[in-house]
Formats: structure tokens, sequence, C-alpha cells
């Protein structure tokens, strides 16, 4: 039988068409902003029906599915379904936003990399209904979900700082928490703890994958910027060295567990005697809480004490983590998708709920200033935890977080580990990691130090 | 139209049903394999964040590789895990078939699943195990040195330490793997090779040199190449183990690849420096396949 051989020519002539029209297809032309519908109207809550589908994650989206049935009783033509679509929530998000469609009404993102994802211009313009709410706030959270002075994102939690500490350890060493005022004295308290313990329990988990959240931590009490107003890169200053040099002190003084946070042994140690208190956002009680519920054996106390300032009378407060709900442009019902975020985030109701049951600290100030958020805490002891992490709130140094800040903590991270491995030379640090950012960011440096964000 | 077209034409008419047949790997192909192959081609010449508008940058993607010193070190890197594991791995695989591979070993089909096992096992069971045993405070293996009388060891937190967490690791997990293609390779070679040999008088050693060893040798290259691609494209053995730190000093190729692609959202700048690096793949592929056939003709 003879064999069939069509002639090379002809294979590479169909791979070539098959090629270009791929490419063709690829780059044919497309609306390249969002449909002229993009803002959110504001709709009588009658008129409201249809599905809303929210993409959230981990605790957080537990949170939000609990309020479906509270929504519903108000919105019974509105039904409500969480996603718990876990990890790379966010990359798989870019995707529908980048494909125009598969995309959720309502999705969850990072207070940090709200900026990256408003800039792309595929997020549904929410100005004209969270116009009433820009008050009730704190500033610096607008500032992370707003563009052009246009509103993007509404702020859902905020991660104001403290101590979490284990009270029993600390009365066995003699150690009193209200004496800690400066990071000098939380040094010197490790120290303490160190020697009484025979090296047995470490003052904090300071291990590679926890130094760039120190860093941030500090940062805002020394007024350190990673990029500056017009969002030029302003990290070699004054204030980073000094933040750098605090978690020099902190890890040359012996008083540092190097376990990486929510490892096993991290989580372990939430319920052992290894480590004696965890600098941490609010949120962090969410995990210690369900750890100590499920493995705990009842001989060790919390309490909470506020962040030590830099020098005596200086900032006990700074922000870690946080996140927003947006409206993807794509979503087909817009008015309904934003009933929900309303009653999640900009009512007191929905945001005492979350902040009751899952210690989601609420954004929304006309709750943090409900007497409910200061009661006394039983998991800490009966003491007043709330009020702890509520105090200054408002006085947070807000970090100029630009479309590339992820990327750019990225590097920080992985410079930060790299210093902690090579024996902390902070000398020239901070030069190197400028110049890293400049190169890999490709913006430019900023002339100085960073001053104020100007008003977007 | 010639006399040949048309003949050409008639035989695909006549064979159609075939070509319907295997049809679907090709569409299959050409929408999964072909269509993000040239996309990534053409992507790789422009500066895209995934959301916004492509720009059209040339070759100055591939300019930039030269002077971008984490991928360097991360090739570098690559290097230095691909050395620490691939030779030992080998030589472990090779061992364990020979052993397996005896007519006298009792529970075969056990050991070949035991060993087989870790490459099979989820990733985030083996993250928490190895997390719990490299750890420096309170890890297995610090503490079976400690017992030793041996200094603990900073596995992973430490640059020089980091690569070698991540060495030990890849060998558990492939040496089995290894070890079934090797097994494979052991049983194609014919029993009558060695019996020829036994009858004349060749000593164990002998028959392994001049038999085994040569008989052996496209499986070892083939397992070879197979631990080249691993090495370059490995992600989740590092990811889960040290994310690549402290600073980059165990990030590979694969994982640079990502950061840059998932962290820094720079999708062709990405797309150049993996048509860079898989053509310098191909290349050295290839030349490793034709000197096996020459060494195999020349055998």
């Amino acid at each position: 039988m003879k064999t069939l051989s069509p002639h090379p020519t002809f294979k590479w002539l169909c791979a070539l068409c098959l090629g270009v029209a791929a490419i063709s297809w690829l780059l044919r032309p497309r609306p390249e902003t969002a449909p002229a519908s993009s803002a959110v109207a504001v709709v009588p809550a009658s008129q409201l029906h249809g599905n809303v589908t929210v993409w959230s994650w981990n605790i957080a989206a537990k949170s939000l599915q609990q309020l479906i049935p509270g929504f519903e009783k108000r919105h019974p033509n509105v039904h409500v379904a969480v996603d718990m679509t876990g990890a790379r929530m966010t990359t798989r998000l870019m995707l529908s936003l980048a494909s125009g469609v598969g995309a959720p009404d309502v999705s969850q993102f990072e207070l940090s990399d709200a900026p990256r994802y408003i800039a792309t211009g595929k997020l549904a313009d929410l100005t004209p209904v969270a116009a009433k709410y820009r008050s009730m706030f704190p500033a610096y959270l607008w500032d992370n979900c707003m563009m052009d002075g246009k509103v993007y994102a509404i702020p859902w939690d905020m991660g104001p700082c403290a101590v979490f500490y284990k009270r029993s350890l600390f009365a066995k060493y003699g150690v009193d928490p209200q004496r800690i005022e400066t990071w000098d004295d939380y040094i010197e308290a490790g120290r303490t703890i160190l020697r009484k313990s025979k090296g047995q329990t470490k003052m904090l988990p300071l291990g590679s994958n926890a130094l760039n959240w120190m860093f941030q931590m500090l940062i805002q009490q020394t007024g350190g910027q990673v990029f500056d107003g017009q969002g030029r890169i302003a990290i070699s200053s004054p204030a980073s060295r000094r933040a750098l040099d605090i978690m020099r002190r902190l890890r040359a003084a012996g008083i540092c567990s190097d376990v990486p946070v929510f490892s096993q042994e991290y989580l372990a140690s939430i319920n052992a005697d290894t480590i004696a208190s965890y600098p941490a956002a609010v949120w962090m009680a969410g995990t210690m809480r369900d750890t100590a519920r499920d493995y705990g054996n009842g001989d060790i106390t919390w309490g909470v004490f506020r962040l030590p300032a830099v020098e005596r009378g200086g900032k006990r407060v700074a922000n870690v983590g946080g996140s927003v709900l947006v409206i993807p442009a794509q979503c087909a019902n817009k008015e309904a998708a934003w009933a929900f975020i309303e009653f999640a985030l900009c009512t007191r109701e929905g945001q005492l709920a979350q902040y009751r049951n899952f210690n989601l600290f609420p954004g929304f100030l006309p709750a943090l200033q409900h007497p409910g958020v200061d009661d006394p805490d039983p998991f800490f002891g009966g003491q007043r935890a709330g009020g702890v992490f509520a105090t200054d709130v408002t006085q947070i140094s807000r970090l100029n977080m630009t479309p590339q800040w992820s990327a750019a903590m990225g590097y920080v991270d992985q410079d930060l580990s790299h210093w902690a491995a090579t024996g902390m030379h902070n000398e020239g640090f901070f030069e190197n990691v400028e110049r890293k950012l400049a190169k890999r960011l490709g913006v430019p440096v900023a002339p100085g130090n960073a001053g104020p964000r100007a008003r977007r | 139209m010639t006399p040949q077209r048309a003949e050409w034409l008639a035989e695909v008419k006549r064979h159609r049903h075939f070509y319907l047949f295997v049809s679907p790997f090709f569409v299959l192909f050409a929408v999964f394999g072909l269509y993000p192959l040239l996309f990534s081609l053409f992507l790789s010449f422009t500066q895209w964040d995934g959301l916004t508008a492509m720009h059209w940058v040339g070759a100055s993607n591939f300019a930039a590789m030269l002077d971008d010193e984490i991928l360097w070190r991360s090739l570098w890197n690559t290097l230095i895990i691909g050395l620490l594991y691939v030779p030992p791995m080998m030589i472990l695989a090779f061992l364990f078939a020979q052993i397996l591979n005896t007519q006298w070993l009792k529970m075969r089909a056990f050991y070949r699943a035991a060993f087989f096992l870790p490459c099979v096992t989820p990733m985030v069971v083996i993250a928490i195990v190895f997390g719990l045993i490299f750890s420096a405070e309170k890890g297995v293996l610090n503490y079976l040195l400690g017992l030793a009388g041996v200094q603990s060891v900073p596995w992973l937190t430490s640059e020089e330490w980091s690569k070698v967490s991540v060495a030990i690791l890849v060998m558990w997990r492939w040496t089995g793997y290894n070890m079934v293609l090797m097994l494979a390779g052991l049983q194609g070679i014919p029993v009558e090779y060695y019996e020829a040999a036994m009858v004349d008088g060749a000593t164990a050693i002998q028959r392994m040199r001049a038999i085994t060893m040569p008989m052996m040798r496209p499986t070892f290259l083939f397992c070879g190449l197979l631990s080249l691609l691993g090495t370059i494209f490995m992600f989740d053995e590092i990811f889960v183990l040290t994310s690549g730190g402290p600073g980059t000093s165990s990030t590979n190729f694969g994982m640079y690849l990502f950061n840059i692609s998932f962290g820094d959202f720079r999708f062709g700048y990405a797309s150049a420096v993996a048509y860079s690096v898989a053509v310098a793949v191909f290349a050295v592929s290839w030349l490793v396949s034709r000197l096996n056939r020459q060494g195999l003709e020349g055998a």
C-alpha cells in the first residue's frame, strides 16, 4: 500500500496559518475600557433581584457566609453564594478580568493588592453609592480604594497591631507587660524571659517570612515609606534604617525564634512555652483562638498589650493587612452586588457580626465606636482587648501603596531574608534594595526622603 | 492542478475517516499546545501585565535578560541543586533497581510500591513533614545529629544549606520514579546475554561492566534528561520548602519564572526568559540524544 506523505512545506504552511490565525484572533480589536454602565447606580431595595456570587477566602469567606440569612431577609429576591475559592484566587480573578468573563459579582482583595487591580480599569466605579460612607472609614483605608478621585473598592477590615502575650509565662518569669513601652523595653523583657527559662522560651517569632511584616510595622512607627507621594521609590531613608536597626537588635539579642509564621511549629508554639509573645495584627487573634481551642491544654492564658514604640511617647500603632470588596466591571447585576457589600461593610450590624464571630476588625468607624467592640474578652482573661487595638487607629501612618506595592514587598522580603541569613549587615542595605526596586519595577527613585502622599 | 497534487488530494479524501479519528489529538494540541506556544512567543516581544493593553517592545525583553542578576543566580542555583541531587539519585535508583531485579528477593511488589510512593504523595503532606524534619530549632534531623554529637544545621535559614535541603527533598521524592524506569531497563536486557557470559566464566563485575552498563546507557540518558528538565522547571518542592529563600539562595529557574509572572505580573519578560531557556534546554537535549545515538551506533 502506498504511504501518504504530505509535502513538508504544506505542513509548515498549515502551522503558520494556524499561528497567524491565533495571533490575529488574539489581537482582534476589543473595547479597551469597561462598558459605559460601569458605575453602580442607587436603586431602591424593592427593585433588586437575582443572584450574587462572591469570591473570598478562609475566615473572611466564612464571615460573609454567616451574613447571608440577615441580608436575604432584607432583600428576599437577591440570593448570595460565597465561594471559598482558596489559594491563588487573585491569579484566577486576574485571568477572569483579563478575558472579560468568569469573574464573580463581588470579590475580595487584600488592601495592598487593591491599587494594582484598580489601575487596570476592570472594576466598577462605586463613587455614587460610596459617597455617603466616605467619612465613616479611616482616611488611610480609602487611599488604597481610589484612583483619580473615584472609588473602586470598599474597605472591609483593618489590621491594627499589638502584642499578643502569654499571660501565664509573663507571670511565671516576673515580667510586667504594662512596663513595656518601647522596643528597648521589649528586648529587655525578652532577655529576662530567655534567661529565666534557661533558653527554652523565646520572646517572639521572627523567622525569614515574618521580617517583611515587622518591617512594615516598624516603618509606620518611624515614619518611613517604600514609595513616596508620587509613587517613586523612597525606601532608603533614615526612618527605614531605624526600623532595620530595631530588627537587628531584636535578632541579635537572641530572643527571636526562627520558626516560619503559620508553619506547624508556629501553630504548635501557640500552645507551648517556646514563644512568649507575638507582635501581630488583630486578625491573628482568630488563628490563636482556633489553635488554642483545638489543641490547647488550658495551661496557657492570653493577654494583649499595645505595640512598643520606637521611643518613649512615640506612636504605638501600625496596620498590617486588611481587605476590601470590589465589583468587577463585567458584573451584570451590579446593584444587587452593591446591596450585599453595603450590608456587609457599611452597616454596624454587618461589621459587628464579623468582628464578634471571626475577629475581623471593622474598618467602619460607627461599628468600631460601638461599645460592643470593647467588651471583656474571655479568651484574653476578661481583658478589654478590642479597646487595645482600637486605640489611636485613626492616627495610623498611611503607607503609600502603589500598584507596584506587592511586587516591591516581594523583593524587600527577599532582601530581608538574605540580610538575616548573612549576618545582618545594615550598611548599604537600603541602597541595594533601592537599586533593585528601581531596576525591576521600572520606577524612579525619589530625591531625598518620602513625604506625605498626594491625594489621588 | 498537477497530477501529483490531484493524486494526493484523492488519497486524503479516501482516508478521511482515519484523519477524522486522529483529529482529536491535533485539535487539542492546537488549542492547548500550539496556541499557548505561539502566544507566548508573541508575548516575549511585548510588555504586558495581563490586564492592561500590551505594548510592543521588540527585542528589549531579551536584552534585559543579560543584565538580570536574579535570573543568572537562579540558573546557577538550578545547576548547583541539580549537581547536588542528580548523581546520588541516579546511583541510588540504579542500586535499588538492581536489588529489585534479583530473583531471590521476596515481596518485590511491596518494595516497588514503597519506593514509588514519595512521587505520588501530595505536596501539602510533604511540605508539613519536611518542614518538621528540617526545622532548625526542633527538627528531627537536627535532633538525630545532636545525638551523634554533630552541631545543629540551619537547614532552611542558611543560604548554603537551603540548596542542600531542597536537594534532599527532591532526591527522596524522585529516586523511586527513576528506579522504576531503571528496573524496566534492566528487565529489558535479554537473560541469554548473562547466561552466555556465565558459560564463558565472566564474573559478576565483568557482567555488569560488559553487559548491564552498555545496555542501560539509553535508560541512564533518558533519566538524566528527565532530571535536567525536572531541575530547571521544578517548582512545588522549592515553593513548599523554602519559597526560594533565604534571599534567592534556593530560587531555581521554575521558581524565578513563577515570581516574575505571578509576583511581578511581567508576562512579556517571563515569556522571553522562558523561551530563551527552553531553546537552550532543547539544544542540550538534542546534543545529548545525538551523542547517545552516535554512542549506540559506535558500540
